[in-house]
């Protein structure tokens, strides 16, 4: 290839991308902030998943019943004060 | 294709430029809410595009490069320097990586294949992807702009074009040297789009932790890349350098253990985030420095900064490197600091013995490791600058350090998995501990009795100490991981009325992360394995006459002649050894020596014959110059076939670790109808 045909197909790939960059669309994607809510419904999923966890583990003998029961404890009721606020907001 | 190359790379650097400027300002308009004649999120979407379109331009040049060392163009000092005519095919390829300009433009183009895939997929959080695109730009703009003004890979030869370019450097001219600076470069490079992720997310104040779930496959994937390059690495100073070893603390082979050290530490404190809610800042200054890291390494590979045999690339351009580190340091501090309130943990370590604070003493050992690295690897250069002579640390230095340092992360990874999270009882510690510790003491009390002994006629022996020490801790984490393994698949057998081995595939499906992990780390407890036996390795250098023997270990080694070979790129000679165990001949072993016709630069051909416990290594050291007669280095190395087996293990296991779980998808799907003492019972 020589110079001349170098710069033809660099200027043919110029227009080429520059198309592509520019060409107006009218479908693209918003950015939308997170709710309150979604971020709610996200710590759920993952207190369920710690929950599951603990479950699992105490059944394997990794806690002694006296463990296991205050984890559980502190678990559910982290999980209570989510699902309250949940309510509220899906009511709302 | 010069000029081609070349254009494609002002319109790659000019896209890159595009796209980090617009996509910033939308961003800014879109978090002020301020008015514009145009749309910021249609702004946003052309930045977006211009970084897809900019993969295409980096791929033309890429293309340009290995079609010009294809044709031999040698016009282009790159490829008259890096390759000749007779360079077979595989090889041609190597010599993209094998300087500086090919090696950048390499990285330049792998850092726009991430963005391209992480661009196409960008609907998964589009304010996210948008922030974290603009930061993969800005580091784009930065290799681009080397590319363009200070390595030009296209730069044309002044005067007359010789008929044969100079070749490739005859270290490179090994096939794993086809794969291994890719791979390891992929690791590099991918650490970019979890640092871009972090950053956008701190900057965008990103509610939660979902960020980590969307990035945790990029860590992964990247982390395994870099796990598979280190060992490549060594497996390659190993096969072809000669010397014995597979790892001599050059800084080269430090700057891949670097960024991996603390991409380790990350991948283990992230889960507390995940998890708890807890070490935000910490999380975020791993990545942070890993990130930074990962620009040392290329600064000390590619930029002249240290000696070292890997360097195959020195010159002046780690200035650019050091400065655009001190502008991502300077970003990282600004937006740290200033979003400092949105890294506030949700929970504290509730006990020095739990989970959570094992994960932090993990980390803690990681760090302090890689800080020694760091430390040895960068005192030449500052003792060079303070006192005006370079004072390099030996390999013995690094041992002294790093192993204590490194059998005490071992302890700790047998420790971690067996202690719950939160705190933990006393009863629940002994309940976990007795199997370890009593495979512990089983395996020193072994192999004291086996003859590893620290003390030798009263003398103390450190490197058979810390041998038993080492062996004992792989056992007991190795019954560690295995009573997990154990008790978990128990659960599911009694519950599922399955045998034991399902059990288990159920058990790793069920949580495939976990699982995986606990995989990883039997691989690194068997690498663990291989590398203490270098306690152990022994040997032999003789002058060799017709039919004279060398004895090592168990095997003799008898002198049958030598053997010579040529081809259009090297001439070869050889010393064929026939190798006899326990009087039977069992192979014949035939190392040599290659002299590339081009460069004229000699190259030693190692022969290994490797079983489960040991490594024959032999080298053919040429000819005594007086009498004419080959010399022969031969080694007994034991347990290296060891640490190959447990990197594979280790690629095994984050292979099933990326695997889709069933227990995140089955609580996904369930999870909106159950309350929690409902999950708790699954």
């Amino acid at each position: 290839m020589t110079e001349t045909q170098g710069f033809i197909a660099g200027g043919l790939l110029l227009v080429a991308l520059l198309m592509y960059t520019f060409w107006p669309e009218n479908v693209f994607a918003s950015q939308s902030e997170k709710t309150r809510l979604e971020y709610l419904l996200e710590r759920k999923d993952q207190l369920n998943e710690n929950l599951r966890d603990l479950n699992f583990e105490f059944k394997a003998g990794k806690y002694p019943e006296g463990d296991f029961e205050t984890q559980r404890a502190q678990l559910e009721s982290e999980s209570a004060r989510l699902m309250a606020e949940i309510e509220i907001l899906q009511r709302a | 294709m010069a000029a081609f190359g070349s254009f494609a790379l002002i319109i790659a650097l000019a896209l890159a430029a595009y796209n980090l400027l617009a996509g910033a300002l939308a961003l800014r308009l879109i978090a002020t809410g301020q008015p514009a004649r145009i749309s910021p999120e249609r702004l946003a979407d052309t930045a977006r595009r211009a970084g897809i379109a900019g993969f295409a331009a980096i791929t033309a040049a890429a293309f340009a490069l290995v079609w010009s060392v294809f044709a031999n163009d040698f016009s282009i000092t790159y490829i008259l320097e890096h390759s000749n005519r007779a360079l077979p095919a595989a090889y041609k390829f190597a010599a993209l990586w094998s300087g500086q300009e090919g090696s950048l433009v390499l990285w330049a183009w792998l850092l726009g294949a991430y963005g391209f895939v992480l661009r196409l997929t960008h609907k998964t959080d589009v304010k996210l992807y948008a922030y974290a695109g603009v930061i993969l730009a800005g580091i784009q703009v930065f290799f681009l702009a080397v590319l363009n003004f200070a390595a030009p890979p296209f730069a044309l030869l002044k005067g007359v074009i010789p008929e044969d370019g100079n070749g490739l450097n005859p270290l490179l001219q090994y096939p794993e040297m086809v794969i291994h600076p890719p791979i390891l470069y992929l690791g590099y490079v991918g650490f970019s789009v979890p640092f871009a992720f972090a950053l956008g997310a701190l900057m965008m104040r990103y509610p939660g932790e979902k960020w980590i779930k969307i990035t945790r496959v990029w860590t992964m994937v990247t982390w395994l890349f870099l796990t598979c390059g280190v060992f490549l690495g060594m497996h390659w100073a190993y096969a072809v350098l000669g010397w014995g070893g597979y790892w001599g603390w050059d800084p080269v082979e430090n700057a891949s253990l670097i960024p991996w050290l603390t991409g380790t530490a990350f991948l283990h404190s992230v889960m507390m985030q995940e998890k708890k809610g807890m070490m935000k800042g910490w999380n975020v200054g791993l990545i942070f420095s890993t990130f930074l890291l990962t620009m040392l390494g290329t600064m000390l590979t590619r930029g002249g900064l240290v000696s070292s045999v890997h360097a195959f690339a020195e010159s002046s351009i780690g200035n650019w490197f050091m400065i655009f580190m001190v502008i991502v340091a300077a970003v990282c501090v600004f937006t740290f600091i200033y979003q400092r309130d949105h890294l506030k943990n949700e929970q504290q370590v509730e006990s020095l013995v739990s989970r959570e604070s094992s994960f932090l003493f993990n980390n803690l050992v990681l760090l302090a490791v890689c800080f020694v690295i760091v430390w040895g690897t960068l005192y030449p250069v500052l003792s060079e600058y303070i006192e005006g002579t370079k004072v390099t640390y030996d390999a013995a230095w690094y041992n002294r350090v790093f192993v204590p340092i490194g059998l005490f992360l071992i302890f700790l990874m047998g420790v971690g998995p067996l202690l719950p999270w939160r705190s933990t009882s006393f009863k629940s510690i002994r309940r976990n501990f007795v199997l370890p510790v009593i495979a512990l003491w089983v395996v020193v009390i072994g192999c004291v009795i086996a003859g590893v002994r620290p003390w030798h006629d009263g003398v103390f022996d450190q490197g058979h100490f810390y041998a038993l020490v080492a062996f004992g801790l792989a056992a007991g984490v190795l019954t560690a991981i295995g009573s997990e393994f154990w008790r978990g698949a128990m659960v599911i057998a009694r519950q599922s009325r399955r045998n034991y081995f399902w059990a288990v595939l159920q058990l790793i499906r069920r949580n495939t992360r976990r699982y995986g992990g606990y995989i990883v780390h039997i691989g690194v407890v068997i690498v663990v394995i291989g590398l203490t036996g270098s306690a152990f390795n022994r040997s032999v250098e003789k002058e060799l006459t017709l039919h004279d023997k060398l004895i090592i270990g168990p095997y003799t080694l008898e002198y049958v002649g030598p053997t010579q070979d040529t081809n259009a790129n090297y001439d070869s000679e050889y010393a064929q050894l026939n190798v006899y165990r326990g009087g039977k001949n069992q192979l014949q072993m035939t190392p040599g020596k290659r002299i590339y016709l081009v460069s004229g630069q000699p190259q030693t051909m190692v022969a290994i014959h490797s079983v489960i416990g040991w490594d024959l290594y032999v080298v053919y050291e040429g000819t005594n110059p007086d009498t004419g007669q080959p010399i022969i280095k031969a080694f007994l190395n034991l347990l290296v076939s060891w640490i190959w087996g447990g990197a594979l293990v280790m690629i095994l296991g984050t292979l099933v670790a990326l695997t889709p779980q069933r227990q995140g998808s089955e609580i996904r799907g369930q999870g909106s109808g159950l309350t929690a003492l409902e999950v708790g019972k699954l």
